[in-house]
């Protein structure tokens, strides 16, 4: 079944990722006491193949490390996936007062307190919104120092289209930069364009 | 029955379960007092609720490093987020040992938690709670993979009998150090050699002698190159080193030093003992070599002509061209 989105229902989620976001981003600028730049999210239906489109056209050719988080919650369903541009962990390392090595083992523990915070906050500004409790499962580190390509094993993937929303973010007058890509479930689709539609009446 | 018993009962099952799960749960206040203390955490620590409650987490557990801790902690009470922490990032949190004789083979419990907010009545985080999960097995089999996988990595690389680079590996460093050469300004200089007659050793003597002479050969070379030299073993009895940071003089010298150094060894197989010599070409990098071949059979050349003129012997390539 291909489920696909009204001008209106992509506005909505474009509406309540702005908000989410807006809260992660204030939750990461109490946490490093920072400002955080917002672009407009982008909201899509994709198909598996353009997953890896997707994720490329997030980063650049540089080197990346990555998180990924399941979340679930009232029959929806998805993975968060957190990518950090490897460039960005001298400057996040100063903002987070680590004072540590910054070594293999030092951005790990970096990449996983920023994504708890951020992937957390915005998981909890969608489900508020929505009238959802998400559950989330625990984080699990697609790869350090790698090419953003070879983050996600291609083909075999078990669905044809489904919601992903995009989300850049950027600190103002530091090198940092992270992409959050939210990808639901096939199953999901229906279930929370219900929802939004409830919303939109 | 009526509904409050109901509830009531379903309440008495819930905290069963919880008491009995296999799971760890904490629940700790704000100034990391522990609250609550389940089963799982109780027969893992070997301490009982009572012994724990109202003390503060770091004296009870010195070995849980209280900064770090209270970095994803505090996120927590201030922020409301749950956070979490991976094996990848410490192996546990709390020491517990490993309780499985037969299948554990970890010294201690790997663990991975999640710390979740819990929000009082009037919607501020006073306790938070602490999950803690066994991974032990997870990450068991993801370190031998990663085992396994460099073991085939390094298969891949190395000539089994003498545990110097194979051909192919030795031709990829080759290669790239032949387009660094270009760039770079220091010189680079490759070392080609082969035993003296080994045909002749191997069909006079037998095959484990001829083994035994390319270990020796091997160890030889593993004494005298730098760490940083990158030493193969390209066909039947040759071998190539390649000097960084090293010009045609100095290669010369190692050349001789290793040629020398061979000449001595008695090689002692079965109560017989023998002895045998190398010959070396040298060639230092030219930018003229418009190739990676064209490098390696200058070396070659010179290696030749050491051959003919007797053996045991170096010979340095000359270069026409400069």
């Amino acid at each position: 079944m291909l489920v696909d989105l009204t001008e209106d229902q992509r506005d909505c989620y474009q509406e309540i990722t702005n908000v989410a976001m807006g809260q992660a981003a204030d939750r990461l600028a109490r946490l490093l006491n920072v400002y955080v730049i917002l672009p407009i999210p982008k909201v899509n239906m994709i198909s598996a193949s353009e997953l890896h489109m997707a994720l490329a056209g997030a980063n650049t050719s540089d080197d990346v490390s990555a998180v990924c988080q399941g979340f679930i919650g009232s029959g929806i369903a998805g993975e968060a996936l957190l990518v950090f541009n490897d460039a960005s962990f001298a400057d996040l390392a100063q903002l987070m007062k680590y004072k540590g090595p910054l070594d293999r083992h030092g951005e790990l523990e970096l990449l996983m307190d920023v994504s708890s915070v951020l992937i957390g906050a915005c998981l909890h500004g969608i489900g508020e919104q929505l009238e959802l409790h998400f559950n989330q499962g625990h984080p699990v580190v697609l790869g350090q120092h790698c090419h953003v390509d070879d983050l996600v094993k291609s083909g075999n993937h078990q669905w044809s289209q489904t919601l992903a929303i995009e989300i850049h973010y950027e600190i103002e007058n530091l090198n940092i930069n992270c992409d959050l890509l939210l990808l639901f479930t096939e199953d999901s689709v229906a279930k929370i364009n219900q929802q939004v539609d409830y919303l939109l009446d | 029955m009526s509904k409050e018993s109901l509830e009531f009962t379903e309440m008495h099952w819930l905290m069963d379960v919880l008491q009995n799960i296999d799971v760890g749960l904490v629940i700790l206040d704000r100034e990391y007092k522990i609250q609550l203390w389940n089963g799982f955490m109780e027969n893992h620590s070997g301490l009982r609720p009572d012994e724990v409650h109202d003390k503060p987490l770091f004296d009870s557990f010195p070995d849980i490093p209280e900064t770090w801790f209270r970095q994803k902690a505090e996120p927590v009470f201030e922020l409301k987020t749950r956070t979490f922490t991976i094996w990848e990032q410490r192996p546990y949190l709390f020491k517990f040992k490993n309780y499985r004789p037969i299948t554990g083979r970890a010294p201690y419990m790997y663990q991975n938690s999640s710390i979740i907010p819990l929000e009082s009545i009037d919607g501020s985080v006073k306790h938070i709670c602490l999950i803690v999960y066994d991974v032990t097995d997870v990450a068991i089999n993801r370190e031998d993979l990663t085992k396994a996988n460099n073991n085939l990595t390094y298969l891949s690389k190395i000539d089994g009998l003498t545990e110097l680079l194979n051909t192919s590996f030795w031709q990829e460093e080759f290669t790239r150090e032949y387009k660094r050469s270009f760039r770079s300004k220091s010189a680079c200089s490759l070392v080609l050699f082969e035993i003296d007659e080994f045909d002749k050793l191997n069909s006079q003597r037998s095959h484990q002698a001829g083994d035994e002479v390319l270990r020796t050969v091997a160890s030889a070379l593993k004494q005298t190159a730098r760490e940083t030299d990158i030493t193969g073993r390209i066909s039947g009895e040759q071998f190539a080193i390649l000097l960084v940071d090293t010009d045609a003089k100095a290669a010369i010298n190692f050349a001789e030093r290793l040629r020398k150094q061979i000449a001595g060894t008695v090689v002692t197989l079965d109560e017989t003992e023998f002895q045998f010599t190398i010959s070396s070409g040298v060639a230092e990098f030219s930018s003229t070599f418009d190739s990676d071949k064209k490098w390696l059979s200058a070396a070659n050349k010179a290696l030749v002509h050491a051959q003919k003129n007797g053996s045991n012997k170096t010979t340095v390539y000359q270069n026409k061209a400069s």
